[in-house]
């Protein structure tokens, strides 16, 4: 060992050996003794325990083993549910999807008229984004009653949510050349969004629309498990009356329903991008 | 009408205008179907007005009663799921890369596919009757259902490695486990800690709502509060609930970039 590391020297003074990079102990020390902290505080808080998970296995089993196979004679009682759950999505995607618009191009920050416009819009995306879609679905239900109204509007706010934060950045990155071909040429403000810079981004907004469609039929699902109309609704009773064979096949139609959708938007958005 | 002519194709309907008159027949045939009808539209402001006047002022006594304990224990929730999921998503990962165990990597890929479809909230149903009501049981869940994508996004960000490191490893005599541990690992680190972080934001949004369900946090809290009408104190809810996120939101946020730099 000892004469590989005398020849490795003498190399030093031809080629200095690269130094190994310095590791920052204190920051790697501290992030692990917070990150550690705060998996002990968050186990106590929750009694986290792997003997507790370990005991009730056996009831868990027996859950499972009750809640199959599913109740498939429960099934014709679901379509209609079912239907009405694509309809609240198709709604929130539709109304959510062209309130966008405007919100995204004024979040865009090589699109927007004043930065204060900019500013108050950027914080008002955050700010809706903070908010999960199930408490967007409860608050509804509670200004303008249970039903599926309620839960259109809980998603119409979700997708603007969703599809004006990606769609601002598709537009950040576009060619602003064109916009600005468009300016020069005398064109307006409203002139130079239609025929500059939106049609650059048109691709990414209907990629955008189909995925918070996406998210909107799994989200359309539970819903209903705060009164929102859809097939939650359905859930809520028979998973509060423990019929478990129905909580099951529910549970199996949401997945196939979701899983198809999923396929043909991915199918489609494939082909825009 | 000069402006429209630019807009549309030369001769006959164009694709754009297809979609948009299908998307748009559609939309109403849905709109019609759940009794949407444009007086009820036009009716929502003052609707939405009046509801949010009740809403002021928000009741922030038992915002630091109830509220907090209950947000508090949310974050919990999603920190301990982050952390299962964690702790089961890396070996995944690393078992899903093509470009180190081809044979196995399509099945590693099929289960976290399985696994991202189930909603938390749907898993949580399963959940609390076997381990019982309570916090433990959305953990569980959002554990569970977090698996999945951060497996698929830990594969993604292996395969997409300079495998040159792992070369040199097994060329100087290294066993599989070495080149893992010396060239894989310190190479995919910095970003799979990143998706970490980032599925904790989403865990923040989503142990939020597991309260519905029975799962503990705080959803529980404002299902209750707006049943019995209490707007002032579902107010605190919200109010509480956009400024830990926002915090939580902007402080991983930071993490990352400072990661991925």
């Amino acid at each position: 060992m000892s004469h590989l590391r005398d020849e490795s020297e003498e190399h030093d003074t031809a080629a200095p050996r690269p130094l190994r990079p310095a590791r920052n102990w204190a920051l790697i020390l501290g992030a692990a003794a917070a990150v550690i902290l705060m998996t002990w505080w968050s186990a106590r808080g929750i009694g986290f325990s792997l003997v507790e998970l370990a005991c009730n296995l056996p009831g868990g089993r027996r859950l499972l083993v009750e809640s199959w196979p599913p109740d498939w004679g429960f099934f014709p009682r679901l379509l209609a549910p079912l239907l009405e759950t694509l309809q609240i999505a198709v709604i929130g995607t539709v109304i959510g999807g062209l309130l966008a618009i405007p919100i995204a191009v004024l979040a865009a920050r090589n699109l927007t008229p004043g930065v204060l416009v900019w500013f108050v819009d950027r914080n008002f995306m955050n700010v809706l984004r903070t908010l999960p879609d199930l408490f967007w679905a409860m608050l509804f239900a509670a200004a303008v009653g249970f039903g599926p109204i309620a839960g259109a509007l809980a998603l119409t706010v979700f997708t603007v949510a969703v599809i004006s934060k990606l769609w601002s950045e598709s537009l950040e990155a576009i060619d602003m050349a064109v916009p600005e071909a468009v300016r020069a040429a005398g064109g307006s403000w409203l002139a130079m969004l239609q025929f500059g810079a939106i049609p650059q981004a048109l691709p990414h907004y209907v990629s955008y629309t189909l995925y918070a469609f996406e998210l909107n039929v799994r989200a359309s699902m539970i819903l209903g498990l705060v009164g929102a109309g859809g097939i939650g609704m359905v859930l809520e009773t028979q998973r509060s009356t423990f019929e478990y064979p129905r909580v099951t096949l529910i549970v199996l139609s949401v997945l196939v329903l979701v899983l198809i959708i999923e396929q043909i938007s991915e199918s489609i958005r494939r082909r825009l991008t | 009408m000069t402006t429209r002519a630019a807009w549309a194709p030369a001769s006959g309907m164009g694709w754009g205008t297809r979609v948009t008159l299908f998307v748009a027949i559609l939309f109403l045939l849905c709109a019609w179907a759940i009794d949407l009808t444009p007086a009820a539209l036009a009716d929502l402001p003052s609707q939405m007005v009046t509801v949010l006047s009740f809403f002021y002022p928000a009741d922030m006594a038992y915002g630091a009663t109830r509220v907090w304990p209950a947000l508090l224990e949310s974050i919990q929730i999603a920190w301990m799921g982050t952390i299962i999921a964690a702790v089961l998503s890396l070996p995944l990962a690393l078992l899903g890369a093509r470009t180190l165990f081809p044979r196995i990597a399509r099945l590693v890929k099929l289960i976290s596919a399985t696994a991202r479809a189930f909603p938390e909230i749907l898993l949580a149903i399963y959940f609390v009757p076997i381990v019982g009501l309570g916090a433990f049981a959305g953990a569980l869940a959002i554990g569970i259902s977090s698996v999945g994508m951060l497996t698929k996004l830990g594969s993604e960000v292996v395969e997409s490695i300079d495998m040159g490191p792992v070369e040199a490893v097994q060329a100087a005599g290294g066993s599989r486990l070495l080149a893992l541990r010396y060239a894989v690992i310190p190479q995919v680190l910095p970003e799979i800690i990143a998706h970490w972080l980032f599925r904790f934001e989403l865990n923040i949004r989503a142990s939020a709502v597991l309260g519905v369900v029975g799962a503990g946090g705080v959803g529980g809290v404002l299902l209750n509060t707006l049943r019995y009408r209490h707007f002032e104190k579902a107010a605190a809810v919200l109010l509480l609930t956009i400024l830990v996120v926002l915090i939580i939101d902007m402080a991983s946020g930071a993490i990352r970039r400072r990661l991925l730099r």
